[in-house]
């Protein structure tokens, strides 16, 4: 059988993944009670029951009728974006917001198409000095300014 | 041989620097800002009494106290993270009825324990709930609902602001002491639950006194009786369920400031009556009646473990009794 | 008549210097923080409740107010701009407005948000002056069931909103509500789908899905190719809208800002439900309804003044019954409740200058927010036009702290960045974000309504044709889904007969 249509295909697999996978879930963990007194596995497993079966309509599709190929993946910019994000969640703590919106900054301006190391550190100088004083001078927010090895010595 | 005896004169002068230097450290304290932890989303009643306290505290003790917000999972989220954060006397945190009594008892996996892992700094707070129903419901006193109760079971929805709530548990108390049985009808927070009993859907609820004052006071909602053993200031004409004929019945929510339990003693009191002068302020006194709140009676930090050690095995029995399991 | 009495009692409170100062204050806030993508008016009201505590309260709700609608200005900025909502009701103005500014035309889009708000801010203003009580009488009678209908009728609406493929549309729907699905069930009290992740125990944030699908996902896919972006700014024609672009606003305007007017009422989900419900509503009206998702000015005046008399319409409740329609009027009630003043009925009749004197200030700061708002429009544009490697840095940076703030926890990052890949999937597939987003907000409130419905009705289903207000939503919901399947299956018996021949 020929995919004559990807896109429609991988929506299906994808619908019929989350709907199918949800729905299995919750039977066989939550309790699913009756029409009249629905219990917690009710409605996500008549839903997922049904997004998988649309997904199925969708699988049929894509081997009846003609679609559209998946554009390329671009796993360039797509995981420098990723990453840039995680490095920040994860560094906050640790590395204070100067350290963390370092990582994002650079590791995402990486993952674009032009990356010149001075641009890049002026922006980061002013982005610093705007959300500190936005976010944690202005909001109150409470975000450590600084990394955890060096706070003593940063009283801002 | 010498050397030896050299480098280890110096280790025990340093040694003993150090040691010198640990109480100048608690001394010192605080040289830096202390957060408070509030295991709520902002804007809600703890919330709002942490951010009253805290520039009181920082008046007394000179340094910014900043209210941290660590919602999730009931409450849970924030109250672990007190537990586990580091003992050092610059995080403390708000721990509720909700987190250190009830959860435990209807969970399975509470991550901390309530009275061991903590260090009970001072009850802030104590707000009872009263038993309000919808003004057309033909029941003007207690004694009147239960006979409607138990005249028609089932017949009656009592409305609460979440499952596990005070609300929730004391509404199934109720039914366990008169014998009834009434159908429990779950919100997500007060508010709906409010909505609902004012436009009849729903028949009665326990909600909290801050919550219900307004309606009372304008006369949308019957109050037919209070759940703490002592009649409320804010509605002084409304019984007890004690007086109503359920004996003993004492409930209220409450909350109030804790610290990881390995906290430094000398930090801990100082910061304890702090926080209690801070709630005798004439200013905060009177913005925390106004939303219908008490101050506490509990004064010492070891009252206030004990307390929260009987609150705990109150509600793990009540819980246990009345199955109110999450099912 | 009493009601110019009442408002010029309200006036001479607002137009104070103080108050005056106040408002500006308000709004100044509100509108730099919906244009941060992420940081939303809960954070910040919460974090001013203590400075209110020093002021009077006319004074302090007048600026927290000021806030919340600010906040909506200015969430439709980063709609248009950036394809970010700020609100969940900006979540509609994504879909035309920021096809708009890809086609040069940000200007004229953030022009008729502003007109478009302003104009409904100033009806609903005078509604909510009108009929407060009577309207707060309406909304009491709304109840599970009522709202499980309202809803339903939502989500085909949902349905309409997209302009691809069916199928996808109502899949994305169903996506969104099992997503939404995640986390403590209220009726029960059970968790669900949470893996033992503690941090799921209250489900995954609007505002963490939202920007991962919208805003994340754009960036990634402009980042693909070097020139993917230069359409923004190659093709800026006009700041401000033409004349064929003004005769086209009027009717859209209208409609959204009665059909805002009515849902804002509504306690949970009214003015979100209103920006969707309008922009649906254009679709089937206008005669432009091919260019819907594809940059049509109706798409982005109709929600807008949905949105904005919604915002409006939803202090009713809140000044009437004391009860609060969203999160934010949940801190206002605390405000009010530390000043002393107990919210509910009795606040018309006890304090007129209060209750007043917000109302005239509402139209105050609508007044100052377009007039704010309206010569910015160049500036915004021209922010357009910063070449895009040093644009998306910076808005990730502001997104990444937003997003953290929520609950100063990596895992709400973590899960955006897991959106992120989501919605690049979803880009790619051709399904779209929206319908999911609604399905996403509206799924969990649909479960809890019906089942409530069910229990209070000791289990009896037919209770949402019983009552006449649920009946008429779920038959204008059948019809609604009729409208939209009848010409669907026409096409595609008329594919499968072009495949075939």
């Amino acid at each position: 059988m020929e995919i004559k249509s990807p896109k429609d295909f991988w929506s299906g697999v994808m619908f019929v993944a989350f709907g199918g996978g949800m729905a299995t879930i919750a039977v066989l963990h939550y309790q699913m009670g009756s029409a009249v007194r629905m219990g917690p596995a009710y409605f996500p497993a008549v839903l997922g029951a049904i997004l998988a079966i649309l997904g199925l309509v969708l699988l049929v599709r894509s081997v009846t009728l003609k679609g559209e190929k998946v554009p390329t993946f671009h796993f360039r910019p797509l995981l420098f974006i990723l990453v840039a994000c995680l490095a920040f969640a994860y560094t906050l703590k640790p590395l204070g917001l100067t350290g963390a919106t370092l990582l994002l900054i650079f590791i995402s301006a990486y993952g674009g198409h032009e990356f010149k190391w001075k641009e890049v550190a002026i922006l980061y100088v002013v982005l610093i000095i705007f959300s500190v004083l936005v976010f944690v001078k202005g909001l109150t927010l409470p975000f450590p300014i600084c990394p955890d090895v060096i706070e003593d010595f940063c009283r801002f | 041989m010498r050397a030896w005896l050299a480098a280890g004169r110096r280790l025990a002068t340093a040694a003993a620097l150090a040691a010198a230097a640990v109480p100048a450290l608690a001394q010192s304290w605080p040289a830096k800002p202390v957060r408070i932890v509030v295991p709520y989303p902002p804007g809600g009643p703890v919330d709002i009494s942490a951010r009253l306290l805290a520039p009181k505290l920082q008046e007394a003790f000179g340094q910014p106290f900043i209210v941290e917000n660590k919602p999730g999972a009931g409450g849970n989220i924030g109250a672990d993270f007190v537990a586990k954060s580091a003992p050092d006397g610059y995080t403390i945190g708000m721990g509720a009825i909700a987190t250190h009594a009830i959860n435990p008892a209807l969970m399975a996996n509470v991550p901390y324990d309530p009275v061991r892992d903590f260090r009970h700094l001072a009850l802030v707070v104590q707000v009872p709930n009263v038993l309000v129903v919808n003004n057309d419901l033909p029941a003007k006193s207690v004694a009147e609902l239960i006979a409607l109760a138990r005249a028609q079971p089932g017949k009656l929805d009592f409305a609460s602001g979440s499952t596990g709530s005070t609300g929730h548990l004391a509404g199934e108390l109720f039914k366990q002491m008169t014998g009834t049985y009434m159908v429990h009808i779950p919100y997500k927070g007060a508010p709906p639950a409010v909505a609902d009993l004012l436009a009849g859907r729903v028949h009665l609820m326990f909600d909290n006194l801050a919550s219900a004052l307004p309606n009372v006071r304008a006369g949308k909602l019957r109050a037919l009786a209070v759940t703490t053993l002592k009649r409320s200031s804010a509605l002084p004409d409304v019984p007890t369920l004690d007086e109503s004929g359920l004996k003993g019945f004492d409930m209220k929510t409450w909350w109030g400031l804790m610290g990881p339990a390995q906290m430094p003693a000398d930090i801990a009191q100082r910061l304890a009556a702090e926080i209690l002068r801070a709630m005798d302020a004439p200013d905060v006194r009177e913005k925390l009646r106004a939303m219908g709140m008490e101050g506490s009676s509990v004064r010492t930090p070891e009252q206030f473990t004990a307390f929260v050690d009987s609150e705990r095995r109150l509600y793990a029995q009540l819980v246990k009794r009345s199955a109110a399991k999450p099912d | 008549m009493e009601i110019f009495s009442n408002l010029a009692l309200g006036f001479g409170v607002a137009m104070s210097p103080f108050n005056l100062l106040m408002c500006l204050v308000g709004v100044l806030l509100g509108t730099l923080i919906g244009v941060l993508p992420g940081v939303g008016p809960i954070a910040t009201i919460a974090m001013l409740l203590p400075v209110t505590f020093n002021l009077n309260p006319v004074a302090a709700l007048i600026m927290l107010a000021g806030i919340y609608y600010g906040a909506q200005y200015g969430g439709s900025t980063t709609a248009i701009l950036v394809n970010i909502p700020g609100e969940s009701s900006s979540v509609v103005t994504c879909l035309d407005g920021y096809q708009m500014a890809r086609q040069g035309r940000a200007g004229p889009a953030l022009a008729t948000a502003a007109i478009g708000s302003f104009f409904a801010g100033c009806v609903a203003t005078l509604v909510v002056a009108m009929f407060a009580p009577p309207l707060a009488e309406v909304a009491l009678k709304f109840g599970p069931s009522e709202y499980f209908s309202l809803m339903v009728l939502g989500l085909v609406a949902a349905v309409v909103l997209a302009h691809g493929s069916l199928v996808k549309a109502i899949g994305m729907v169903l996506l969104g509500l099992l997503l939404g699905l995640v986390g403590t069930d209220v009726n029960s009290g059970v968790l669900r789908f949470a893996f033992g992740i503690s941090e799921l125990a209250d489900g995954i944030g609007f505002v963490t899905v939202a920007m991962g699908m919208f805003g994340l996902a754009e960036i990634i896919a402009n980042l693909e190719h070097k020139g993917a972006r230069e359409v923004f700014t190659s093709k800026v024609t006009h700041l401000w809208p033409t004349k064929q672009d003004w005769k086209r606003i009027v009717g859209p305007i209208l409609r959204g800002t009665f059909l805002g007017s009515a849902l804002g009422i509504l306690p949970g989900g009214g003015a979100l439900l209103a920006s969707f419900g309008a922009y649906t509503l254009e679709k089937k009206v206008s005669k432009y309804a091919h260019e819907f998702g594809k940059g049509a000015i109706e798409g982005v005046a109709a929600p807008e003044s949905a949105n904005n008399a919604g915002a409006q319409t939803s202090f009713i409740p809140l000044l009437t019954l004391g009860i609060p329609s969203n999160a934010v009027m949940a801190l206002m009630i605390g405000a009010m409740m530390i000043q002393g003043i107990a919210p509910g009925p009795q606040v018309m009749t006890e304090r007129p200058q209060l209750f007043w004197g917000m109302i005239a200030s509402m139209w105050i700061g609508n007044l100052m927010l377009v007039v704010l708002n309206l010569p910015l429009i160049g500036m915004w544009v021209k922010l357009l036009s910063v070449p895009y490697r040093i644009l998306y840095p910076s808005i990730l940076v502001f997104m990444a702290i937003g997003v953290f703030s929520l609950s100063n926890n990596p895992f709400d990052v973590f899960l955006m960045a897991l959106f992120g890949l989501l919605g690049y999937i979803c880009v790619k597939l051709e399904c779209e974000p929206a319908p999911m987003i609604l399905g996403f907000i509206l799924g969990p409130l649909m479960e809890e309504n019906l089942r409530r419905a069910m229990l209070l009705s000791r289990g009896d289903p037919l209770v949402f044709f019983q009552k006449p207000i649920s009946a008429s939503f779920l038959v204008v919901s059948l019809i609604l889904l009729a409208i939209i399947a009848l010409p669907n299956i026409r096409k595609k018996r008329e594919e499968v007969f072009v495949e075939e021949t």
